[in-house]
């Protein structure tokens, strides 16, 4: 059976975001899911906020939303909510790609049949997947668009990752990489990028064999990137860390938003393969060096700084951000990608001055929180 | 030749040596009552039971008595981390949660005070006995949620009412103190002067205690190491201080605790974890525990105990039932929390053995009746509590129990 994939109002978008909650005396992990939700649940909130795998995780999903506003509006409401329960139940929550130090066989898997299945089978990786992702989701009107912008999208992962990185340090250690969240994605088998297939009717060739192979049952399975996700008629770019403050999720969100806009408009040709030769290593390279990265374009064989190439793009689809209402929002990522003053550099400084991560992470959630 | 290098007899025990055996013998007990899916704390306990009589037999009195010592430092160290785990600030933003506290220690006092008159106890005497009733044993609590792991809103919230209900208890028995001088008919000077000396001196102690603490770390690297030897040291120094300065230790190390977590300007002070040495000093604390509850009082404090240990249940579960589902806990929830605080054991005991000291009236019959229901609530508290956070949801999966570590 081919895979059905539902029109969504061209360039609308949505963000999810992965959270952490926080006990208030040593700044962990803690389980406290279980009781924010049903309190927030009563609530009358835009959007949804659902458990994830583990039970230190919420997730906050927003509406369906036309502009960058409207969504940060959205955001800035749920996250007050949020704070304000959780302060109730002397919890705190804050946002960040990996939790600073908490030992990942100390938590518990939230006792729903999916999580409980995804743990009986990747074992301990379902437990260490306790990271924390900001993913954004982008309406296009057909699965060919939505298997066009999945590849296209692909040369700005490197961007994505600088610009989100919030998780230098993992299981109480400094790990020299602007975001270590991503090696917990990297261990599934199923992750990675897309295969290079060029239209919806060849990615449905793909997906029979691979369900034909009893490996997958659904999108869901894929832990790619950008995935299409043909049951909301969106792309979904699954590649930031949860950024420290909802403006800067905002404000990612946006830059999705505007290079779909920018890419749709002026469409590229080039073949896909060459791209998915340099990926890795481009990723790689902003996981570890931020805008510091040295990135390779496959095409003319160039190698050029993140930062430069990311100023570029800024550039190149200024009038798409004007045409979208983004403006602002690029503004600010230009000047943090001049600044460099990214999250993961926020929480190195703050390591800096209270040498503490316990602290580190107070300093978090109270950044959250504002 | 006279062999004066040899040891003589009679041999006298030596506080290492006393430590030493406590420590293995309620560590074989402990392991013993988990392989028979019993918590440790009953294990411990049960050991103290027997040692009790055997140090009788060797000559060696009361326990608490010899290894009174050891009693102190553990108390303090479990109260010390008691008020690290209490926060003023949940109490100003959750009024439940306070109010719950007083529901609990008010109703538990006022069921044990009418109980105790209907006995035909003089008021003062009821007053102290009710008062030493409302505290929940933090050593019992606190152990049992390490053991299990136990995490999540009722595990906190039933730390905090602990917390709470301690502090109502030594506030009230010290204050209480003038009114059984009074009876005694001590001059007024003393009357007033030494409930309030006890008073402010423990609190004065325990924020001086926190105010070095902060002084100190602010000199040191903030390394858990560091603040590791800092903050035991400085527990354990604090115990002797207040024994010296004839202060309660418990009210002392709680307001320290409770002084060190509750700062707003620096966060100077590591939330180092006590667990290494807490170990060590509560499997001590609970075996002389046990070995200082003659078990003969059980028969003695009959029915006047029984009663006290129901109508003590009654008000604790009352108080909870009534004001924690305002602050949105769930059945389940409500009824874990209720029964998280119904351990009774070395605070009550300490609290009634110094009572029993200063104010010998206190009575033989009333002091039965209290250590008969502590011999009882010294054996179904830890599995009241291990139910109750197991009821809750929050202790560890049985199937998700962790896997032997190698590393040091």
């Amino acid at each position: 059976m081919p895979l059905e994939f539902a029109r969504s109002e061209l360039l609308t978008f949505g963000v999810e975001l992965e959270l952490m909650v926080l006990n208030t005396r040593d700044y962990n992990l803690t389980r406290g899911a279980a009781d924010l939700l049903p309190r927030l649940e009563k609530m009358s909130l835009p959007g949804e906020v659902k458990p994830e795998i583990t039970e230190s995780m919420i997730e906050v999903n927003s509406r369906v939303n036309r502009c960058y506003d409207e969504l940060l509006r959205e955001l800035t409401v749920v996250r007050d909510a949020i704070c304000t329960t959780a302060e109730r139940l002397n919890l705190a929550v804050a946002g960040g790609g990996s939790h600073p130090f908490h030992r990942w066989h100390e938590r518990r898997i939230y006792p729903t049949e999916r999580f409980k299945q995804v743990s009986a089978l990747y074992g301990y990786l379902a437990k260490q997947f306790t990271v924390f992702g900001q993913h954004v989701h982008i309406g296009v009107t057909s699965g060919d668009d939505a298997v066009y912008l999945t590849h296209r999208l692909a040369p700005y992962i490197p961007h994505f990752i600088a610009l989100s990185a919030s998780s230098p340090y993992y299981q109480g250690e400094e790990t020299s990489f602007e975001t270590s969240r991503l090696h917990a994605v990297s261990a599934f088998p199923l992750s990675g990028h897309m295969p290079a297939c060029n239209s919806w009717a060849e990615f449905n060739v793909f997906f029979d064999q691979m369900q034909g192979f009893g490996i997958v049952e659904s999108m869901k399975d894929f832990y790619w990137d950008i995935r299409p996700k043909p049951e909301y008629g969106t792309i979904e770019v699954r590649i930031f860390d949860t950024p420290l403050t909802v403006e800067r999720a905002a404000q990612l969100a946006a830059y999705v938003q505007t290079l779909a806009a920018h890419l749709l408009r002026v469409r590229r040709t080039e073949p896909i393969e060459p791209m998915y030769l340099v990926y890795g290593y481009n990723r790689f390279q902003a996981c570890r060096f931020g805008f510091d990265a040295t990135l390779v374009d496959p095409y003319t064989r160039a190698q050029t700084r993140l930062r430069e190439d990311l100023l570029a793009a800024l550039t190149r689809i200024a009038p798409d951000a004007e045409a979208m209402g983004t403006r602002e929002a690029m503004v600010a990522l230009d000047k943090l990608a001049k600044t460099e003053m990214n999250d993961t550099r926020w929480l190195r400084e703050r390591f800096q001055e209270t040498r503490s991560l316990n602290d580190v992470v107070r300093l978090q959630s109270q950044r959250w929180g504002k | 030749m006279s062999a004066t290098f040899l040891p003589s007899l009679p041999f006298h025990l030596s506080y290492p040596l006393l430590f030493g055996v406590l420590l293995v013998a309620g560590m074989l007990g402990g392991e013993l009552a988990r392989t028979l899916r019993v918590p440790r704390i009953v294990g411990y306990v049960t050991v103290g039971f027997v040692f009790g009589p055997l140090a009788g037999a060797m000559g060696m009195g009361l326990l608490i008595d010899e290894a009174r010592i050891f009693v102190d430092l553990a108390l303090g160290l479990v109260l010390f981390d008691l008020g690290r785990r209490m926060d003023v600030k949940w109490l100003r933003r959750d009024w439940t949660l306070a109010v719950a506290g007083l529901a609990e220690s008010g109703l538990a006092f006022a069921a044990v005070f009418a109980t105790l008159l209907a006995f035909d106890f003089r008021p003062v005497q009821a007053g102290i006995a009710a008062a030493i009733a409302m505290t929940t044993s933090p050593a019992v609590v606190l152990l049992t949620v390490h053991d299990a792991r136990s995490e999540g809103q009722v595990t906190e919230r039933a730390l905090n009412l602990v917390a709470l209900n301690s502090l109502f208890a030594s506030i009230i028995v010290t204050l209480m103190l003038g009114s059984a001088y009074f009876e005694a008919r001590v001059d007024i000077e003393t009357a007033i002067l030494h409930p309030l000396y006890l008073f402010a001196g423990a609190i004065a102690l325990g924020a001086a205690m926190a105010w070095s603490a902060r002084v100190i770390a602010r000199a040191v690297e903030r390394d858990r190491e560091v603040h590791f030897s800092l903050i035991a040291g400085l527990v354990v120094a604090g115990v002797g201080l207040a024994t010296l300065l004839k202060l309660p230790v418990i009210l002392a190390l709680l307001a320290f605790g409770l002084f060190s977590r509750n700062d707003e300007r620096g966060y100077e002070l590591l939330n180092v974890n006590l667990a290494p040495i807490g170990r060590l000093l509560y499997t001590v604390l609970f075996v002389i525990t046990g070995a200082s509850l003659p078990l003969g009082m059980l028969v003695a404090g009959g029915l006047v105990a029984m009663a006290l240990v129901l109508a003590r249940a009654a008000g604790k579960i009352l108080g909870v039932v009534l004001v924690a589902p305002l602050g949105g806990l769930r059945p389940r929830q409500t009824l874990g929390l209720a029964l998280a605080l119904m351990p009774m054991s070395s605070l009550s005991l300490l609290l009634q053995h110094d009572i029993a000291r200063i104010y010998p009236e206190f009575g033989r019959e009333l002091s039965a009746a209290l250590v008969g229901a502590i011999i009882v609530m010294e054996v179904v508290g830890p599995f009241a509590v291990q139910f109750g956070l197991k009821l809750a949801g929050e202790t560890v999966p049985e199937d998700d129990a962790p896997a032997q570590t190698h590393a040091a």
